[in-house]
């Protein structure tokens, strides 16, 4: 299901698992029955109308909000967003949101170290270190010290990602990260994510951005009206919809107006 | 004026009786207020409402009349007799809580909900994202209104003359009685308000320091 028969990938277990998992807020049902499996190592693409539900189904994997029906399994483990396992579900699913949600009154450094030291028991000084490894890999070694108020809004998301990546997350979920940026500061973060996928990290990334969804990302959903629509390799869906409504979102978002 | 030096040192220890008990009621207050305030953001609905009452009841009666309440109702009710200190501090910090609730409500209630979000994603514990990403924030949006809180408990204070403490504003009336027909007389009120005015231009100003101090957006 997660891979297209013919190619021969070796089928291990899939690192996530969507079994038929409804979501609603009272009587509004968001998504209903979605299923789909995520293979280690893969790089999938969220896409679909604003209001289709993407944001809440991330939130969904990790607790932040509960499902109505339906089972997501992560790494073996049922995710329950009112189980108290929760809490060792999430320090291995990193997130990085659209407003970066920094910790204002910390330095990028104490936003990157704080949950190393309190959730992993790490010491100051190695969490510092392995810091200083983040900051590297996103370019802003010489940002640690500034508070995120000094930051502009591609290096606040890009300490975000260190931040998450500090946790050596298994998965990493991506919420339209450079959606709430200046289009000259967009590139930077999509090239520390594709970096990301070359390293080899698991990573679900809802975003509008077609060109990394078609260069970076493995594989492609399209989302609308509550179902996934289609689910296949970007090139596929970006040329050859074969989905009216893929094709026609496809064309909205590349060819505006 | 020559009278009212003679009289300096009482005064001065007035003014150190109205600053202690006003400071031990804004303790009291601030840890009543905070528990109450939590409770009245709780996700829980009869924890909010009960929280609620509290603040509404003691918010909306005068503090002479709590006063009165705990000075001689709970003396008629325990058969314990209050001394004029205890029943004073009891009465500001009841009244004092129900302000610091509301200010403690607000603080929390400032902090956007990605924050909690952000550190619930990476693994923490609830009480660690309140320790360590909500509180911390919170009271920095809490100190402006927290010092309005210690300037009203401070004034308030002044109505435990009426049961007789002799703080600051009750030693001020005792003088102005032993030196009636003096021009004294009108003068101590004066000198009496303007120690009021002094000490919460003072606090208010420390309050503005403490503000600048913890202020982290530049
Ligand atoms: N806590 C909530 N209570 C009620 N409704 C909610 C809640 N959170 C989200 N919704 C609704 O769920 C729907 C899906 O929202 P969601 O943010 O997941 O969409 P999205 O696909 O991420 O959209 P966008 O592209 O605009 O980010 C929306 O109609 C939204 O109003
Ligand atoms: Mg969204």
């Amino acid at each position: 299901m997660s891979t297209e028969p013919g190619l021969s990938v070796i089928q291990t277990d899939p690192i996530l698992r969507v079994d038929s998992v409804t979501k609603s807020f009272g009587k509004k049902i968001i998504f209903n029955n979605i299923s789909f499996n995520v293979q280690a190592g893969q790089v999938v693409v969220i896409v679909g109308p604003s209001g289709t539900g993407k944001s809440t189904f991330l939130r969904c994997v990790n607790g932040l909000e509960d499902i109505q029906s339906g089972r997501i399994v992560f790494e073996g483990d049922i995710v329950n967003a009112h189980s108290k396992n929760i809490v060792s579900l999430r320090k291995r699913i990193g997130m990085i949101f659209q407003n970066f949600n920094l910790y204002p009154h910390l330095t990028a450094l104490e936003n990157v170290t704080l949950a190393p030291m309190k959730v992993l028991g790490e010491s100051r000084k190695l969490a510092d270190e392995r810091a200083m490894d983040m900051f590297r890999k996103v370019r802003l070694e010489h940002r640690a010290s500034a508070y995120p108020s000094q930051l502009s809004g591609g290096e606040q998301q890009r300490v975000a990602i260190a931040r998450a990546l500090a946790m050596n997350p298994s998965l990493m979920m991506f919420d339209e990260p450079t959606s709430a940026l200046d289009p000259e500061t967009v590139g930077d973060v999509l090239a520390i994510m594709e970096e990301l996928a070359r390293d080899g990290r698991t990573m679900l990334v809802v975003t509008h951005e077609m060109g990394f969804a078609d260069h970076v990302g493995d594989r492609m959903i399209f989302m609308d009206g509550g179902t996934i629509i289609e689910d296949g390799p970007p090139s596929e869906l970006l040329k050859n919809p074969k989905e009216k409504r893929t094709q026609q979102f496809v064309n909205s978002v590349l060819r505006p107006n | 004026m020559v009278i009212l030096i003679d009289y300096s040192f009482l005064l001065i220890r007035g003014l150190g009786i109205t600053l202690w008990i006003s400071w031990v009621a804004l303790l009291l207050a601030a840890l009543i207020g905070a528990l109450i305030g939590l409770g009245r953001t709780s996700k829980r609905w009869s924890i909010r409402f009960l929280t609620g009452v509290y603040a509404e009841f003691f918010r909306s009666i005068p503090v002479l009349v709590t006063l009165f309440f705990v000075y001689y109702g709970l003396t008629l009710l325990t058969g314990i007799n209050l001394s004029t200190f205890v029943a004073a501090t009891i009465a500001l910090a009841l009244e004092g809580s129900a302000m610091m609730s509301e200010v403690v409500r607000g603080g929390l209630q400032s902090i956007a909900k990605g924050q909690r979000e952000a550190a619930l994603s990476t693994g923490m514990k609830a009480w660690q994202v309140e320790l360590f990403i909500v509180w911390p924030q919170a009271i920095r949006v809490m100190i402006p209104p927290a010092v309005g809180v210690y300037v009203s408990t401070l004034k308030a204070s002044s109505l435990a003359s009426v049961i007789g403490y002799v703080e600051l504003t009750k030693t001020g009336l005792l003088i102005r009685e032993s030196v009636r027909g003096h021009s004294g007389s009108l003068l101590i009120l004066v000198v009496i308000a303007t120690i009021y005015v002094i000490i919460n231009f003072a606090i208010s100003r420390l309050g503005a320091m403490l503000e600048e101090r913890n202020n982290f957006v530049n």
